[in-house]
């Protein structure tokens, strides 16, 4: 062992390695702050007070195509019914995972595979869906306009739009919820059981407000999901820029609003660039950073709860 | 994480230390007291492992009994008989019968949720649920007694701490997350969470592993205190703490009962070898 050495270069191989790694690193970061950059170069000029407090108008002249107001509306309204739609169903599933399912059943295996399919569906697969399936005659309660005498429904609304949406949101909840749920340390539970509590008491009591910090990241990465997806919105939301109703502020219109049609600032974005009709790229790029603003923001929620939970208790 | 007694002063934090393990010093106490448990005849597997055979003793009550013997010798596997946490495992099963009051808790139609109320039990690690001092106890008492007025559950708080001798180290810091605590202050805490639902028992496994020495004398201290109304059971791997505190001692080898005795017989004239050498330290 006396002629050990412990000095000499790195093997080659070592040396590509780890400079490919750190290249790829480093492009990705490039690609992420380059789009940010461009979109902030592109689209902060077209910001200002009128462009987010007026509505669109579907003119060719920029000075008249009005504003982003009823979109950012619009991908509100959308995120709120997805999640509605969306969380009591990813958590019963996600508690059904964690805390009740058999590893080898039948039963939990077909879950698992449905959640997967589900999970790699593109989301204009499901609108597509969601559009057939909507249009059904029995459906026509949840969408208002439609030709009159038409024996069918018109299958696109904000109601519809968030149903489709809270599907297409779900398998990345759940999975991000059965996560927290599972990461909930066992001796907590037998604590619980220990005082006598059912195992229903014991999640609905312990588990999940245990979990809640993680249930939290999964609920705003959903959002941001919801936000950020043009195909489903373009399908079952109706290729519009405005909403079906005017006065939508009105509170006395607000079935009619999620019985009918409008807009995202996704669908404004894709409406407004040269492949749309507006053609004001300008606007389309304004309304692009505003989107990218309110997912960053989802975003950095989710990390910043997620870290506060971690730390949780601990002084 | 230091216990907030414990002064800057090493010397008197010495004298302390000293006064508590006298005050825990051999004591001797009649077992032949009225049964809370009676086990006959309790064999109980996990899957194809048998991992009692034929086990029958009676507790005493409002004594301290210790389960001693080495690790996987099934003393913890007893312990989790008596509030029915096995029930919890998958493939376990078991026979005999264990009378709690002339009741067979095995028996079917035992309500378990009433059953693990009576027999509290406290972990090796420590486990407060991850919310205020107050609301770890609160929400056991709720839970079985429903809609109780706040004033009501703030003396049932305020009474477990005091039993568990934490009410004066924590009684400005009720609002605090649990978590905050030192490891005992955790486990004492853990302790008048049990003690705030009525038990008659109180069993522990190896509460104090985990455990410095200061903090580790505290819980003993407060076993002793408790042992005047309560039954304790005590799961432990220390035979010096099995000493200090039991009444009586149940020592346990691959699932059998080897030999079950009041403490001092045990430790100073056992009647089986395994035992003898045991105690003595030569294998476990």
């Amino acid at each position: 062992m006396s002629d050990m050495s412990i000095k000499g270069r790195p093997h080659p191989a070592s040396v590509v390695g780890t400079t490919f790694a750190w290249v790829a690193a480093a492009l990705v970061a490039t690609v992420c702050f380059f789009i940010i950059g461009f979109l902030v170069y592109q689209g902060s000029g077209a910001i200002n007070w009128t462009f987010l407090t007026t509505d669109p108008q579907a003119s060719l002249m920029a000075e008249q195509a009005g504003g982003i107001r009823v979109p950012f509306v619009g991908t509100a309204i959308l995120i709120l019914g997805s999640i509605l739609v969306a969380f009591p169903l990813a958590i019963g599933a996600a508690v059904y995972l964690a805390e009740y399912m058999a590893d080898d059943s039948w039963f939990t295996r077909t879950v698992r595979l449905g959640l997967e399919v589900l999970a790699s569906v593109p989301s204009v697969v499901f609108g597509v869906f969601g559009l057939s399936v909507f249009t059904f005659s029995i459906f026509q309660g949840l969408s208002a306009q439609g030709a009159q005498g038409a024996d069918t429904a018109f299958g696109r609304s904000f109601i519809v739009a968030s149903i489709v949406m809270g599907i297409h949101i779900l398998p990345f909840i759940i999975k991000v919820a059965e996560e927290a749920i599972r990461s909930v340390p066992k001796s907590l539970r037998q604590g619980a059981l220990a005082l006598g509590m059912t195992k229903w008491r014991t999640i609905r009591r312990v588990v999940l407000p245990s979990a809640s910090p993680g249930i939290v990241t999964a609920v705003v990465l959903g959002m941001g999901l919801a936000a950020g997806d043009t195909a489903i919105v373009w399908l079952t939301l109706g290729g519009s820029i405005n909403m079906a109703v005017d006065n939508w502020w009105n509170p006395s219109q607000w079935v009619e609003v999620l019985r009918g049609t409008g807009a995202t600032l996704t669908t404004y974005v894709y409406f407004n660039s040269p492949a749309g009709e507006g053609n004001a790229p300008g606007m389309a790029f304004g309304a692009a950073l505003v989107l990218i603003v309110l997912v960053l923001a989802f975003n950095l929620i989710a990390v910043y709860v997620g870290r506060r939970s971690a730390n949780a208790g601990r002084r | 994480m230091s216990e907030t007694f414990v002064s800057a002063d090493p010397n008197e934090t010495f004298s302390m230390l000293e006064g508590m393990l006298n005050a825990s010093a051999p004591r001797i106490r009649s077992t032949d007291v009225a049964p809370v448990f009676q086990i006959r005849g309790l064999d109980a597997s996990y899957g194809s492992k048998k991992v009692l055979h034929d086990v029958s003793f009676d507790v005493p009550e409002k004594r301290i009994t210790a389960f001693i013997g080495p690790s996987g010798c099934g003393k913890s596997t007893v312990l989790r008989c008596f509030n029915r946490m096995n029930d919890e495992i998958s493939g376990f099963r078991s026979e005999g019968t264990i009378h709690l009051a002339d009741q067979d808790i095995r028996a079917k139609g035992v309500n378990v949720t009433a059953l693990r109320r009576t027999v509290g039990m406290v972990f090796q690690q420590p486990n407060p649920f991850p919310m205020s001092i107050y609301d770890n106890i609160a929400m056991a008492v709720r839970e079985h007694d429903g809609r109780v007025p706040r004033a009501k559950v703030d003396g049932i708080v305020e009474k477990a701490l005091r039993q568990a001798s934490l009410w004066d180290e924590v009684k400005d810091n009720l609002k605090d997350s649990a978590l905050s605590l030192s490891g005992g202050q955790q486990q004492r805490l853990c302790i008048a969470r049990a003690l705030a639902v009525n038990p008659s028992v109180i069993m522990l496994d190896e509460p104090c592993a985990s455990l410095d020495p200061i903090s580790t004398a505290r819980i003993e201290e407060l076993l002793l205190a408790l042992s005047t109304d309560y039954t304790i059971i005590i799961v432990t791997h220390n035979m010096a703490q099995a000493k200090r505190i039991s009444d009586r001692v149940a020592f346990f080898l691959m699932g059998r009962l080897v030999e079950l005795g009041d403490a001092l017989q045990v430790f100073e004239a056992p009647k089986r070898n395994e035992t003898a050498e045991y105690v003595r330290g030569s294998f476990g």
